[in-house]
């Protein structure tokens, strides 16, 4: 079975690949789903009363209610599908990117380089995201601070009002959302580990030897043999950090540690009448329920999708271990080598196309 | 010396590298702001208020050149790193205190914290896992896979939400927070003795049981938060691992000899998965700490995340920052090496030093 059948083959896959096509819909064409007020455009419509603080149930001016001072739901709803993409696709293709290529190289460099880079890997592994947000936003505020500026609503104020001299390196820090740079500097490790260990074992295969007897350098065996054989599963970690990642955000800005979800921000707007004195889950179930369910079925969607493809990218012999006759299943493990899933951390995969390729 | 004293220490080695590699970036990431943020660092607590502009340059200079603030940067980290390791960690304005006793004075909390969830975590997910992996496809195998993905999917603070709408504001069962309010001046006062800090350990030691019952009451929720996402994670790699055993040879071998099935499963085929499952929930031991934090500010805990929330509250106060990163991290690597040691104890392979994990 091809892999792509076989990725098909689920009604599962399928669900997740509907999803997530819906969600790149709504993201494509949030202007036509809801378009903005062109005075105040942004994720947070104002159609009611701005002194009505009690949560509206959902009429025809506003189609899934208001969030407390006359804020659209299905507004934030549809634009924050669309932040909520772009983030986690930025920050886990990033990541990814770099996770791949820096565990390749650590994986294929023999010396003291491979396990100095294992090292600092090592090192990132025990820095927690949410130290770096923390550390990163005050990075800035104190650079500013002690140039005798203040910070107020993301711009920079002056006591004296003479503009100050920031360092092109700060205005990139004030700019860029300190969550998504700390998330991309913090969480590459797992795919640099991966790789590095799909390359130790593929480093001993026959293919590789004889690209290196054929005199390639190391780039090219890299490039041409060794990724090409181990990105399978850093596709379907990436597939899962999508999820995570958007999930994170929205934990992040639910408590006000920073980050944009929009998703989570609607939940911080409501959150009084929904745990507040009186409050509940179903009472103001429009304040809850909308962002609620776009947020988890975004890491479903994401979920579905990386087992779909975990699933797809193991090998045959080992997904029907058991309902398999004896003899078939005696070839197939003769044929294929151990084949580790993504879970047991250490993959080692067997090397497809490139075998064609050095002939 | 004994193969396993011999990889304990090895592993401890491990610590103080990662440190190092750590707090270089960090303070690098320093580097970029001006000489006169990172002076801050370095400010004592009692600054004269009435202090004078020109006299406030002055002291910062004063700082810069005692410090090394404008010299490279090897020579200002190995200045810094010496204030570590005998100073207070700075002073933080916004908490009105050092930062390292604040630090000290929060731990017992998160770690009480911490401690509950994990022992109720790594049992429950160990055990789901094998269960749901031995029998796969059966109803508690299809029944596991479903809560797993499910929990995996809820991100914290919406179990958190639903949580306190149910059980707090509508059945009053548990509530948020560390104590109930008329407990609260007592714990403080001097009778009740506080030999851990955590004050679910020291009501027993003092014999107050309504004090136990009511901070058990208040850890519910947030070790329940804390757990889901991490017992599902763990029980879908036990499961995963255990399939793989499943169908190796010494299994076969030991039914064949006739032993129980019982037997089989926990003596033989979970001693094997146990080490990859550990290898794991070591790995993923940093999203354990921000969840810690994360779900102590949603139920206003009120432990170490203290630290975060008063630096994240807009004012300049770089040593509450910087001493919370070191912090966590040298949190997230003794949680690593209590892990670690954990599984070597568990798994002769790696105690024997022929696995390196």
């Amino acid at each position: 079975m091809s892999r792509s059948k076989q990725f098909f083959s689920r009604w599962q896959n399928w669900i997740g690949l509907l999803l997530v096509l819906g969600y790149a819909g709504v993201a494509v064409f949030a202007p036509y789903l809801s378009p903005h007020d062109p005075a105040k455009p942004g994720p947070f419509l104002q159609v009611g009363k701005v002194f009505l603080g009690e949560p509206q149930p959902p009429d025809e001016k506003a189609l899934l209610g208001m969030l407390p001072f006359g804020i659209d739901v299905y507004h934030a709803l549809v634009w924050g599908s669309r932040d909520a993409l772009l983030f986690g696709l930025i920050v886990t293709i990033s990541t990814s990117l770099f996770g791949v290529l820096y565990g390749s190289i650590s994986g294929f460099a023999e010396n003291r380089l491979g396990s100095l880079m294992l090292r600092v890997t090592d090192a990132f592994l025990a820095f927690p995201p949410l130290a770096g947000v923390v550390f990163l936003q005050q990075l800035f505020i104190s650079s500013i601070g002690a140039m005798g500026g203040y910070m107020f609503d993301g711009q920079i104020y002056t006591f004296s009002g003479t503009p100050l001299g920031v360092t092109p390196i700060q205005v990139l820090l004030e700019r860029i959302d300190p969550l998504m740079l700390s998330l991309i500097v913090f969480s590459w490790m797992p795919y640099a580990r991966l790789i590095h260990a799909i390359v130790l074992t593929l480093k001993q295969t026959e293919f590789v030897q004889a690209a290196h007897a054929l005199g390639g350098g190391p780039f090219w065996i890299i490039r041409k043999h060794l990724l090409r054989n181990s990105v399978g599963p850093a596709i379907v970690l990436a597939a899962r950090d999508i999820g995570g990642v958007v999930l994170l955000q929205a934990t992040l800005t639910f408590i006000q540690i920073g980050g944009g979800s929009v998703w989570g921000e609607m939940l911080a707007q409501g959150r009084n009448w929904i745990i507040g004195p009186g409050g509940s889950v179903l009472r103001y179930w429009w304040v809850f329920l909308p962002p609620t369910i776009a947020v988890m079925l975004f890491g479903i969607t994401w979920n579905l999708i990386g087992d779909g493809l975990n699933d797809a990218l193991e090998s045959t012999s080992q997904r029907g271990f058991g309902r398999r006759p004896f003899w078939r299943r005696k070839a197939q493990v003769a044929e294929s080598p151990v084949q580790p899933t993504l879970e047991a951390g250490h993959a080692a995969r067997r090397p497809h196309r490139t075998r064609e390729s050095i002939l | 010396m004994p193969p396993f004293l011999q990889f304990v220490i090895r592993r401890f080695l491990v610590i103080p590298v990662s440190l190092l590699i750590i707090t270089m970036i960090l303070y690098g990431g320093v580097m970029l702001t001006p000489p006169e943020a990172r002076a801050t660092l370095y400010y004592p607590p009692k600054m004269n208020p009435n202090m004078t502009e020109e006299q406030m340059l002055h002291f910062q200079e004063m700082i810069i050149k005692r410090y090394h603030l404008r010299d490279p940067f090897i020579v200002q980290y190995g200045y810094w790193v010496g204030s570590l390791l005998d100073g207070s960690w700075g002073y933080s304005p916004t908490m009105n205190q050092d930062v390292l006793p604040a630090l000290l004075q929060q731990t017992p909390i998160t770690v009480e914290l911490a401690l509950y969830s994990l022992l109720f975590l790594i049992p429950l997910g160990l055990v789901s896992g094998v269960m749901s992996g031995w029998r796969r496809s059966s109803v508690f195998d299809r029944l596991f896979r479903g809560t797993a993905f499910l929990s995996t999917s809820t991100p914290s603070f919406i179990l958190a939400l639903v949580l306190l709408s149910v059980f707090y504001v509508q059945l009053d069962w548990f509530a948020p927070g560390r104590i109930s309010f008329r407990y609260s001046m007592e714990i403080s006062e001097e009778t009740f003795t506080k030999l851990t800090g955590m004050l679910t350990i020291d009501s027993l030691l003092n014999g107050r049981l309504d004090i136990f019952w009511d901070a058990c009451k208040h850890l519910a929720m947030p070790v329940f938060t804390l757990s889901l996402y991490h017992w599902a994670t763990l029980g879908r790699i036990a499961r995963t691992s255990m399939i793989d055993e499943r169908g190796k040879e010494y299994i076969v071998s030991a039914r064949a000899r006739g032993l129980p099935e019982r037997r089989v499963v926990w003596r033989h085929a979970f001693q094997n998965m146990l080490s990859p499952a550990l290898t794991s929930i070591a790995l993923s031991a940093t999203s354990i700490i921000t969840g810690v934090f994360v779900v102590e500010i949603i139920f206003n805990f009120n432990g170490v995340s203290r630290v975060i929330l008063s630096a994240m509250s807009g004012v300049p106060d770089a040593p509450a920052a910087l001493g919370f990163a070191v912090y966590s991290v040298l949190m997230v690597l003794i949680l690593m090496f209590v892990l670690d040691i954990l599984q070597a104890i568990l798994d002769p392979r790696i105690r024997e030093g022929m696995l390196t994990s």
